[in-house]
């Protein structure tokens, strides 16, 4: 029978030609919005790396220049004991600004074998960071004063980066060049990736570097870990006393949740606009389908009716055409995934290859769905077709 | 082989009811080729429906081969009209996208044969009626009479015991009727097929075994 309906197919491939097509056509985009939509599910699954609930921004602009390291030192490190003996603060840190969820980024790249790792993030950060954020250690250690003289510079790497140089093996103790590979850095410790752009958004692969003596120069934000009984009272505080010790300075105070929902607001905005422009895309193909095939069934009432004259029972015939339905569907999926396929083979937009296979099946199992929901009521119609009556139409 | 007992047939809508048969009973026999005639609207596709199980009687009982049709439900029906029926029509009723042989293996497809059974079947069905050079052709690339002898093919590939021929010459003229008839006459002479023909055409009837004529839905001859 499977033979039978192909050669009915093949040989009315004109009319089946635009159908096909639109099958084709709903495939592919339905292959874009199912890829984003694994990509943000696949990140979404992933553990957010640290616990952003409690932890306030405090943004200031750098205020306090000179040249003396220590007078520098000391005016931050006073800072900081001021802040951290206010009610309701459990701990600050003072880090670069490509915080969490902030739009900032720092990005540079290693050495490792020879090759090059482009595009990786470098946060300069305290040893209270650990703290503050809550960090998931995975190996090793977070930095601490052994990490201040050392012959090669300690750094921390996130499980991203530790995934596309080492895999599975160790990596603390391990070394990693600069992206000139003149100069080579420690591993100390390994931490479970942060999730820096939102829950949806892959945050690449990135390394902690400890800050030195200078570091107070260029720094312009501290996190702050707060207690449960930090309320917009204790936030007037905070920023009164950030405005007294800072003169002149511009200080703003967010808090990290506030700018996750932000973050996710705007990763969540295109993916919505092409679901919507995708959905409306389905309805008309539904539609289409369902008139199209709506049309066939009423071009073939004689066929129809021959069929159940000649042994087809109303079953049958609502099987075939509805297997009509689904083998058509199949041509235009083989054609869909021969382009589909192309995307993880050529590596475009550079996203992880079961992101897009991911995508590939979601979408087939979606197209098959549609076409069998648009053909099960026309087969219906098709196998409550009188036979006595279909074949005297002509 | 088939007996039909008191059969009526009734029509109806919101607001007519039609008697389109009325006490109409007959027994064919084994064999015998049979030929209804009457106006047209006086029920001989009705009743030839009925006979072939594509349409239920209001009233009465039909037997076919000593079974009784009447408590089958629609898979039996099917496998019956499979097994035990051929059908032939005035309007071919080929499926065009459809090759000679394809449009002519089509009754076998709905029973347990292999592919190569069911083109051997039809090959030898298409012989039969002269189309051994046609199977490649398409509905569209034959004459009315070669369409008619694929329908007759198509009737006779699952080597049914009846045949049931709804006005098989009617868009056919004479000499290409002849033709179809003579096929028709082979076919109860040579393999003892069981036929019953509706025709307007009084010379194809007179050369049949028997003429039933009816008239307003009644059995007049």
């Amino acid at each position: 029978m499977f033979k039978h309906l192909f050669k009915l197919i093949w040989n009315k491939k004109k009319q089946n030609f635009l159908l096909i097509t639109e099958m084709l056509v709903s495939f592919l985009v339905l292959f874009a919005v199912f890829t984003l939509l694994m990509f943000y599910y696949n990140n979404y699954k992933k553990p957010m790396g640290f616990k952003y609930q409690d932890v306030w921004v405090i943004n200031y602009d750098n205020s306090y220049q000179t040249k003396n390291v220590d007078s520098l030192n000391l005016y931050y490190e006073t800072l900081r004991k001021t802040i951290k003996s206010l009610p309701h603060v459990k701990d600050i840190t003072f880090v670069s600004g490509n915080i969490p969820f902030s739009s900032r980024t720092n990005q540079s790249g290693l050495t490792f074998k020879g090759k090059h790792v482009e595009h990786l993030n470098n946060f300069t950060v305290e040893d209270y960071y650990e703290k503050v954020m809550n960090v998931t250690l995975l190996e090793g250690r977070w930095f601490n004063k052994e990490d201040v003289v050392s012959k090669n510079k300690h750094i921390v790497i996130d499980s991203d980066l530790k995934e596309a140089t080492f895999g599975n093996e160790p990596a603390v103790g391990k070394l990693l060049g600069n992206y000139d590979d003149k100069e080579k850095y420690k591993i100390v410790g390994v931490i479970q990736t942060i999730k820096r752009n939102g829950d949806y958004l892959d945050p690449g692969p990135g390394m902690y570097f400890r800050t030195d003596t200078g570091s107070f120069r260029w720094l312009d934000k501290i996190l702050v870990k707060v207690d449960d009984g930090a309320d917009a009272a204790f936030e007037g505080k905070l920023y009164k006393t950030m405005a007294n010790n800072m003169k002149n300075a511009n200080v703003e105070i967010e808090h990290l949740s506030n700018k996750l929902t932000n973050a996710n607001y705007f990763a969540l905005v295109p993916m919505i606009i092409l679901a919507i422009v995708s959905t409306f895309l389905v309805i008309n193909v539904a539609l289409g389908l369902f008139g199209v095939l709506w049309y066939n069934i009423n071009r073939r009432r004689s066929e129809i009716g021959l069929r159940r004259a000649i042994g087809a029972t109303g079953k049958s015939v609502s099987a075939q055409l509805v297997s009509e339905s689904m083998i058509l569907a199949t041509l235009a999926l083989i054609v869909g995934t021969f382009f589909a396929v192309q995307f993880p083979i050529l590596n475009v937009f550079d996203l992880p290859a079961i992101v897009y296979i991911e995508g590939m099946l979601v979408s087939i199992l979606f197209v098959y769905l549609l076409v069998l929901i648009c053909s099960l009521y026309p087969g219906k119609q098709a196998a409550a077709i009188y036979p006595a009556v279909a074949l005297h139409e002509e | 082989m088939i007996r039909l007992q008191n059969i009526e047939k009734v029509y109806r809508t919101d607001t007519i009811e039609t008697l389109a048969l009325n006490s109409v009973s007959l027994d064919i026999a084994k064999g015998e080729f049979l030929s209804i005639m009457g106006p047209s609207g006086c029920g001989k596709s009705t009743l030839l429906n009925i006979m072939g199980l594509l349409d239920a009687p209001s009233k009465g009982e039909i037997r076919i081969d000593d079974q009784k049709t009447g408590g089958m439900n629609d898979k039996q029906l099917a496998q019956f009209r499979n097994k035990k029926l051929g059908f032939i029509f005035q309007s071919y009723h080929l499926i065009n996208d459809l090759q000679v042989l394809d449009n002519v293996e089509l009754p076998l497809l709905y029973r347990d044969t292999t592919a190569k059974q069911r083109r051997e079947l039809a090959a030898e069905a298409l012989a039969k009626v002269g189309l051994a050079n046609r199977l490649k052709h398409f509905p569209t690339q034959l004459s009315g009479g070669q369409r008619q002898r694929v329908a007759i093919a198509r009737a006779i590939v699952g080597k049914p015991e009846i045949i049931l021929a709804d006005e098989p010459t009617g868009n056919l003229d004479s000499a290409m009727g002849n033709e179809i008839m003579e096929i028709l006459l082979n076919l109860n002479r040579n393999d003892g097929t069981t036929i019953v023909m509706v025709t307007h055409d009084e010379n194809m009837a007179h050369k049949t075994h028997r003429l039933v004529r009816l008239f307003d839905g009644a059995q007049v001859q």
